[in-house]
């Protein structure tokens, strides 16, 4: 099949993509790139496209639900039963070798399949071991991949393994939209006219790629180029050293596609742009990052001037010329600790990622005692976290719904001997690739395949699973009083928007006067969990005991339904118990019921509402008797729900 | 033409408009990218989708294709027939586009394909088995209760709806085909939401609801009860409204691609797209495209501002850059007043 591509050059905008991937064309070294952003923006349009402006650079795509024989290779099947020889049929890690790896929406692919991927992707080798057979072959690819945020994001260790990040977002001016309209519209029409029309303006840019690479070899890195590269990623505090190993063979790629030999300033600062957002090291206690300090505009431009712009290079660069070959791309380690004292790295600010968030930590800061009744802005704050996880890519908030799974639902990933003996859901096509180098010599009786039992496979299977919350909220009069409930419910909702992205299930139980309620059975309709909890009434009597209780057989029951399921308990209450069914101490009794949820070992977080003068502590010693982390309602408006939920997981 | 005479007729739905017209134009330019109906239980959803399987045009397909390949489109063909479209070994056959079903439950290796294991062990050979995305080339996917659908098998959905192509990498198969089906699903968004990534594949989007008039209520119930009591008087009853509509939608097949529209009209979608806060450019191209496909169904040649009028109804509601519970959220209401203001 040669599906038609949008041909890459007729993509409309979006030069930051473009830029990225053609970089990476000419210098593979760069490590890939991980486009992430917005629906519908050409994503993988553009990687497609990108492959089809040279040759020597082919597209290789990585499904989602690729199976792990196919990615690493195995056993041919069908030259092992014609020859009883094991020979080795190669995946698509070899495909890959020198080619461009797509993985799209990379976010969502299975946990194992990463693993393997990432392994060969820093080794540069695949090998195989296993089966009787012993294969290894070179697999140097440049990893594409895309992503939509919303998904859920990618673990720290996967996120570093791409060279570049690139966010996109839709064009907003119009004249630009409706050419984007215009242009899909004509390719649709007639895809062969589409592309011959572009043809010219293709080659045109496929020629200076080449040439590009062509010339990569003859790129100069000077000593203060590795510098001002280092300067910058220890200022960004990035992890690890790839930062600064990026930056310059980013930069390389630029100057090439410029046709110049000599590194310069802006090479550096563009190639930083691309090479950091995702190595940012986050705080993990603390999620705001302080505001970076304005750039001082005035040093860095003479340090412009200091550096030559065009090829009229310094004396001191031609001579790094051969102490620094090239294509050994590894600066020397403490490069990375030495530069502080460089007076260059006052003079050069990083373009801080962050930039863009900085306002909003200054709006979030001085609304902060403003916000305590208004639940209105507790969903703003929720939303601009998210928004901030947006932008600075989530990290792990995927891997925490991922699991393997012993049902026999979910995506078949691999395989492995049954375990004592006990069989089910086989593996058929591992089984029969096991089985066939054996079949020349095998007794069949008949059959075209004997199977032996020592040669059956069962599937490992991996499964996404959201969590499933259980928000316990106390709905009696003291929550209703001093319009704390408005408090809770902008939090609960807030919260119930994190689960909306990440697939979580709801259920809501509120407990007023003599007994709790179910208001809301566990649902992934989190609309519906939003009109109950608007509609909810406040008042009577606390029988904490028995909104625990409810909780504590929702979960009971829900295992039942579904193993893998991972339940949350959210309690929203100041643990003042004022009634128990039983007629027993309304607080003991809740303790009781606390003590209950934690031999099951399930997960509870408490939200103390109490904002007594006199604090009693109540909802504290639930906290510990659930073996639950406590939260003030108003750290909460500090740090939000969602963020509260998301360190206690 | 045999009928199914279990199938409702399409023309005999009381009401339901959007819906009907939104299924309608999927057919007539299966480019739109498929549509999502919305709605209570009891609504006509699956009747509708079901019913569509009478009205789907004749067109040609290779013979014997698996994938049911066009032998006009080399790009879109599937290896072997591209062989054959080389070579002009050629034999075509006349066929109807189907409606597909993807159950629910459907697992993963039923609906991509997977390794034929009857020839394995027969012949000791590795062939594919095409599973329902093969079938679904060129046919309509119909997935009632989408968003009850496992999230793995979801991820495969997008993939495919994305590329038009079913890419095979797995227990020891390696495999590409063409994979171009407009999606249909339906949903009780009661029994939970869509992804939104999966939303947004959708080129169209319909919210249902009960008929209010009492007078159509009772229409409703008249035609149930004589399509139960007498089903083959019933389809004959509307055997004509049938036929007409069908050809109505052949002439719209044959029209659509001399549609031709005013550039300005583009700018006032962009305009439409950016004041609602849209993501992404999707919307903007279903918008136009859905404005062509009307203007071909309702036989004009040129699309209108109450084309794309009609066109936004249909593309923006699922598409405002909204999370749930956000009060600024536009209603429908609201897109309505922004498109006429900005389309007037």
């Amino acid at each position: 099949m040669n599906n038609t591509v949008f041909p890459f050059v007729a993509v409309v905008g979006q030069e930051e993509i473009k830029n990225a991937l053609i970089w990476n064309v000419i210098n593979p070294k760069i490590g890939g790139v991980l486009i992430s952003g917005e629906k519908g923006t050409a994503k993988s349009s553009l990687a497609r496209g990108v492959c089809n402006l040279t040759a020597g650079t082919e597209l290789v795509e990585l499904p989602l639900n690729t199976t792990e024989d196919r990615l690493l290779g195995n056993i041919d099947f069908e030259h092992a039963i014609k020859s009883g020889e094991r020979r080795f049929e190669a995946g698509i890690l070899k495909k890959a070798d020198n080619n461009l790896l797509y993985v799209d929406e990379v976010n969502l692919l299975s946990d194992h399949i990463a693993k393997s991927l990432l392994e060969v992707a820093s080794s540069g080798v695949n090998i195989v071991e296993r089966e009787g057979m012993s294969y290894r072959h070179a697999s140097n690819f440049v990893l594409v991949g895309s992503m939509n945020p919303e998904e859920g994001g990618l673990r720290p260790q996967f996120l570093d393994r791409f060279g570049l990040y690139v966010e996109v977002t839709g064009e907003t001016d119009t004249r630009v939209r409706s050419e984007i309209i215009r242009r899909r519209i004509e390719y649709e029409r007639n895809p062969v006219a589409f592309e011959e029309k572009w043809r010219d303006e293709s080659v045109v840019l496929g020629n200076r790629i080449e040439r590009a690479r062509e010339d990569l070899r003859k790129i100069v890195v000077s000593e203060n180029a590795m510098q001002l590269a280092a300067t910058i990623v220890n200022e960004a505090n990035c992890a690890g050293h790839r930062g600064e190993l990026v930056i310059i063979e980013t930069a390389k790629a630029i100057a090439a596609m410029d046709s110049r030999k000599v590194l310069n300033i802006s090479d550096i600062k563009e190639a930083a742009k691309f090479a950091l957002p995702h190595r940012v090291r986050e705080n993990d206690n603390e999620p705001m990052s302080s505001p970076p300090p304005p750039e001082p505009e005035e040093q860095q431009e003479e340090l412009e001037q200091g550096e030559p712009n065009e090829s009229g290079q310094e004396p001191e660069e031609q001579q790094n010329r051969q102490e620094s070959p090239n294509n050994h791309s590894e600066p020397s380690e403490d490069q990375g600790d030495e530069p502080q004292e460089n007076q260059e790295s006052d003079a050069e600010r990083p373009e801080t990622p962050n930039d863009d968030q900085t306002d909003g930590d200054d709006d979030f800061f001085q609304g902060d005692s403003e916000t305590l009744d208004a639940p209105e802005q507790i969903f703003q704050i929720a939303r601009w976290i998210s928004e901030r996880e947006k932008g600075t890519i989530t990290k792990g908030s995927g891997k925490r719904s991922l699991m393997v799974t012993s049902s026999l639902q979910g995506r078949y990933v691999r395989n492995r001997c049954p375990v004592n003996g006990k069989v089910r859901d086989i593996a058929l096509d591992a089984t029969l690739r096991i089985a066939a180098p054996y079949q020349k010599t095998r007794e069949k009786n008949g059959m075209a395949i004997a199977v032996e039992k020592s040669d059956i496979r069962v599937k490992i299977r991996e499964k996404r699973t959201g969590n499933t919350i259980i928000f316990v909220v106390d709905a009696s009069g003291s929550m209703g009083a001093n319009k704390r409930m408005k408090v809770v419910k902008g939090a609960i909702i807030a919260m119930l928007n994190d689960a909306y992205q990440k697939r979580d299930k709801v259920g809501m139980i509120a407990f007023k006067n003599h007994s709790s309620e179910m208001v809301l059975g566990v649902t992934r309709s989190v609309e519906l969990a939003e009109k109950k909890l608007t509609a909810m009434p406040t008042g009577g009597r606390t029988p904490l005991a028995a909104g625990l209780n409810m909780a504590y057989e929702v979960v009971k029951a829900g295992k039942i339904k579904d193993k893998d399921m991972l339940p949350v308990i959210v309690l929203i209450s100041d643990g003042r118990a004022t009634y128990s069914e039983r007629g027993m101490d309304p607080f003991e009794e809740a303790m009781k019921s606390a003590q209950k949820i934690r031999a099951e070992k399930i997960k509870a977080i408490v939200i103390d509402t109490d904002q007594s003068f006199i604090k009693l502590n109540l909802a504290e010693k639930l906290a510990v008797q659930m073996d639950a982390d406590r939260y003030q309602i108003e750290e909460l408006q500090a740090m939000s729900l969602v963020t509260a939920v998301g360190l206690s997981l | 033409m045999k009928k199914n005479l279990k199938i409702y007729p399409f023309t005999a739905i009381v009401g339901q408009e959007k819906m009907k017209l939104a299924l309608i134009l999927n057919v007539i330019n299966p480019s739109l990218g498929g549509v999502l109906i919305r709605g209570e239980k009891g609504t006509a959803k699956s009747t509708a989708v079901r019913a569509l399987a009478d009205l789907l045009p004749e067109r040609d397909q290779i013979e014997t294709c698996r994938f049911s390949c066009d032998p006009t489109n080399a790009d879109q063909a599937c290896s072997d027939c591209l062989e054959k479209i080389k070579g002009a070994k050629l034999s075509t056959v006349q066929s109807k586009m189907k409606v597909i079903d993807l159950p629910v439950s459907a697992t993963e290796d039923r609906v991509v394909g997977t390794l034929d294991i009857e020839h394995a062990i027969k012949k000791g050979e590795k062939r594919f088995e095409p599973g329902i995305l093969a079938q679904a080339n060129r046919n309509i996917l119909y997935v009632d209760e989408v968003n009850l659908l496992d999230d793995h098998v979801v991820d495969i959905l997008l993939d495919s709806a994305a590329m038009g192509v079913n890419t095979i990498e797995r227990e020891g198969i390696s495999f590409t085909h063409p994979a171009k089906f407009t999606l249909v699903g339906t949903m009780n968004p009661e029994e939970g939401d869509l992804r939104p990534q999966l939303l947004d594949r959708f080129g169209l989007v319909v919210d249902v609801f009960g008929e209010s008039d009492i007078s159509q209520r009772v229409d409703v119930i008249k035609r149930r009860l004589d399509f139960e009591k007498a089903s083959e008087a019933f389809h004959q009853e509307f055997n004509q409204q049938q036929v007409e509509l069908s050809d109505t939608i052949q002439k719209a097949i044959d029209f659509l691609p001399t549609v031709t529209f005013d550039d300005q009209l583009l700018e006032t979608i962009a305009k439409i797209s950016t004041s609602l806060g849209v993501d992404g450019h999707r919307a903007d191209i279903v918008m136009m495209k859905t404005a062509m496909t009307i203007a071909a169904y309702r036989g004009r040649n040129e699309v209108t501002k109450d084309d794309v009028k009609e066109a936004a109804g249909f593309v923006l509601p699922h598409r405002m850059r909204k999370r749930p519970f956000d009060d600024s959220q536009f209603g429908i209401g609201s897109i309505e007043e922004i498109v006429n203001e900005l389309v007037s």
